[in-house]
């Protein structure tokens, strides 16, 4: 551990800083929302100051840049404009800088500054291609203290991405599993299966028409299976309208398996073993809205005398099941009723 | 059936921009390297509330021009702002410092609203400038030749910038609206990067992006696109009449701005619940000043002034029956994010060809 114990010793008062002159931050007499600075930071800054000025690039300055970053991790000037050149100028070795980074990302999660340093350390001719493996579970492990965090999504995707190596992907699909088992509302794992399964994550020889055809369905299958074990989760619905709609699939291929979702829960429901249509499960709270909704648009692409059937629908959603979006609703029967 | 509003704490809302432009706590150090934003949003709420003259002087108003053109810093890619004197040895001018994407907007807007006359803005090198932090990929970097974050936020900005200017030559436009698209999710939504998951924030800077470009070869939104982003936003409203920022999480003041000024240039302003959405930033407000993410939280100019901006777009839509104390605006724009005046002004004392009527 590097970090400073307190109380820290001023940069001020320590000889091996003795060479160096502080330099103070320069502000007119009436400073515009001024910040009341600690003497610690204030002392820190001053000599960051100073080794910009003097260009001075050394151990001592990473750390330096290292505890004005633990005092204000977005300071974008210690980061980027003098750790990372630094690092550089140094060669410093990027298995420790990696190992800081690990703790600071760990504490400052929600920092641009700690991401974008730290992406620009694993572009960093040293840092190997085999650094991407560990950094995916090094990802992982983050996500399971804050598994919404957009800054790690972020990371993982970016990575992923760059550097597009079959086995880094190989094991996304099962991820995003693990994920979705914690918590089959994470929005951010379910769009994180459309990333892998239809943008980024598309592998050479998968152009085929059969094998995506066989993919689409394993998703509209997989989704479904979420639906009946949790139907109001409207992450999922979206997933299941995206899969349809990036495929060019009617809404009307899943209308079988919506409709028992659009009505109450019957008396005396027993469980169905159906893989096609999964049935709601037990104790399932019906109707669902999204599942009318989803109807309602089926109803509205078929057109002709269906549209009546989503009018219908459109104003149980406004007048009852979704009062919050009634105004959205009168709208699209507004449309509906113009074609 | 409509219940009056609560009261909107105009007084507090103004002690608490004035004390935030007084000083600023230690606690909030973080906001060192981006000072330049909280100065925008405290003269911003200034500027909501219609307070600016009654509560500042004319030296005032001055010597807080004179201190955002302190940071006006000329570097070796161009001129713009910096967000403070965080790094500075002295007043120079010219030093190495680079100005900063974001903050320049937020400079150039806060001047706008002190109503400055620009007499002291370097056009050419500001044009050089944003021009020089365009990638090669069509996204903009906050600092020159790649410096700092890539992001939504920094080409917003840009396209900002260049809107003010009335003059788009310096940047690769096409380029960066082939970018945003890369953004777009199945969901209807802009992430942050290209990848990333759709939030409400990213949205309205790529939605505001699309519609402030000069017109291109094709429509920037097809009409299926249109319909998918306003059905995603639409549904961000919680029940409570909040937004949220992404689906499934918790409703916050700051996305009932994003996801509110989304619609309204989408044209979709109408399909929202506007009373419910205003009692939700009404309930957000700290009784002795600011307004909060959410009732219980602690108040922040950032969420102050979103909430009154996000007020500014709805209170004009509420029922007739409905009445609270006030929750009266001038008229706001939602693609700059200032109030209408502001921007009538900034759009005409920015322009490098001086065509200057009386605003």
């Amino acid at each position: 551990m590097t970090a400073p114990a307190a109380p820290p010793t001023l940069y001020s008062v320590r000889p091996e800083w003795a060479d160096v002159t502080p330099v103070v931050q320069y502000e007119k007499a009436n400073p515009l929302a001024p910040i009341v600075y600690t003497e610690e930071y204030k002392d820190a800054t001053d000599y960051l100051r100073a080794v910009v000025k003097s260009g001075e690039k050394s151990e001592r300055v990473l750390k330096l840049t290292e505890h004005v970053i633990r005092l204000n991790p977005a300071h974008y000037s210690a980061w980027w404009q003098y750790r990372y050149e630094t690092v550089v100028a140094l060669s410093w070795p990027l298995d420790v800088e990696m190992t800081l980074m690990d703790e600071l990302a760990d504490k400052y999660l929600k920092t641009y500054q700690v991401w974008h340093h730290r992406r620009l350390i694993l572009l960093l001719p040293g840092a190997g291609a085999g650094r991407a493996a560990q950094e995916l579970t090094y990802i992982a492990n983050m996500l399971q203290t804050d598994e919404k965090n957009y800054h790690t999504w972020a990371h993982r995707q970016w990575l992923l991405a760059f550097h597009n190596d079959d086995a880094l992907w190989a094991g996304e699909l099962d991820f995003v599993d693990t994920m979705l088992n914690r918590d089959l509302r994470n929005n951010s794992a379910w769009h994180h299966r459309f990333f892998v399964v239809f943008q980024s994550g598309v592998r050479a020889g998968e152009e085929d028409r059969q094998r995506i055809i066989h993919r689409e369905l394993m998703c509209v299958c997989h989704v479904k299976q979420h639906i009946s074990l949790a139907p109001n989760n409207a992450s999922a619905w979206n997933y299941l309208r995206g899969v349809l709609e990036f495929n060019k699939l009617p809404l009307s291929n899943v209308a079988t398996f919506v409709k028992p979702y659009t009505v109450p829960l019957p008396d005396g429901a027993k469980d169905v073993v159906d893989l096609e249509n999964p049935p709601p499960g037990q104790g399932a709270e019906l109707p669902c809205v999204a599942a009318i909704e989803f109807l309602a648009d089926v109803y509205e692409e078929e057109g002709g005398e269906s549209t009546h059937m989503a009018v219908e629908l459109w104003k149980s959603l406004g007048d009852e099941h979704d009062t919050i979006r009634k105004k959205y609703w009168e709208y699209r029967i507004l449309q509906a009723r113009s074609v | 059936m409509d219940d009056p509003l609560p009261p909107l704490f105009r007084d507090a809302h103004i002690l608490h921009a004035k004390q935030a432009l007084a000083r600023l706590p230690g606690c909030l150090v973080e906001v060192d390297a981006s000072r330049m934003l909280i100065i925008f949003y405290c003269v911003g709420i200034f500027d909501l509330l219609g307070v600016l003259e009654q509560q500042t002087n004319e030296m005032d108003r001055k010597s807080w021009q004179n201190w955002i053109w302190e940071q006006h810093t000329v570097g070796e890619y161009g001129t713009g702002f910096k967000p403070g004197p965080f790094m500075s040895r002295t007043l120079s001018h010219w030093d190495q410092e680079s100005p900063h994407l974001i903050m320049t907007y937020g400079a150039l807007m806060s001047l706008a609203i002190l109503r400055d006359d620009f007499s002291r803005l370097n056009r050419a090198g500001l044009q050089h400038f944003v021009g020089s932090c365009q990638n090669h990929n069509g996204s903009f970097s906050s600092m020159p030749n790649g410096g700092g974050e890539s992001d939504l936020r920094n080409l917003y900005c840009a396209f900002c910038i260049c809107a003010l200017l009335g003059d788009w030559s310096s940047i690769d436009v096409e380029r960066a609206i082939a970018f945003v698209a890369l953004c777009r999710t199945y969901e209807g939504g802009y992430g942050q990067l290209p990848g990333c998951e759709a939030q409400g924030g990213t949205t309205y800077l790529a939605i505001a992006a699309l519609h402030l470009a000069p017109p291109g070869p094709r429509p920037r939104l097809t009409p299926a696109d249109r319909a998918r982003s306003e059905h995603w936003l639409v549904h961000n409203q919680d029940a409570s009449g909040g937004f949220r920022g992404r689906t499934g999480k918790a409703p916050d003041t700051c996305y009932c701005f994003w996801g509110g000024a989304a619609l309204q240039i989408l044209g979709a302003q109408d399909k929202i619940d506007a009373y419910a959405f205003t009692q939700f930033i009404a309930g957000s407000q700290f009784p002795f000043g600011g307004i909060s993410k959410a009732a219980g939280q602690l108040p922040d100019p950032y969420h102050t002034y979103l909430s009154l901006a996000a007020a500014s777009l709805y209170t004009p839509r509420l029922p007739s029956s409905v009445k609270g104390y006030g929750w009266e605006f001038a008229p706001f724009d939602p693609l700059l994010n200032a109030r209408e005046e502001t921007v009538r002004w900034a759009r005409s004392f920015i322009p490098a060809q001086r065509g200057r009527q009386m605003v």
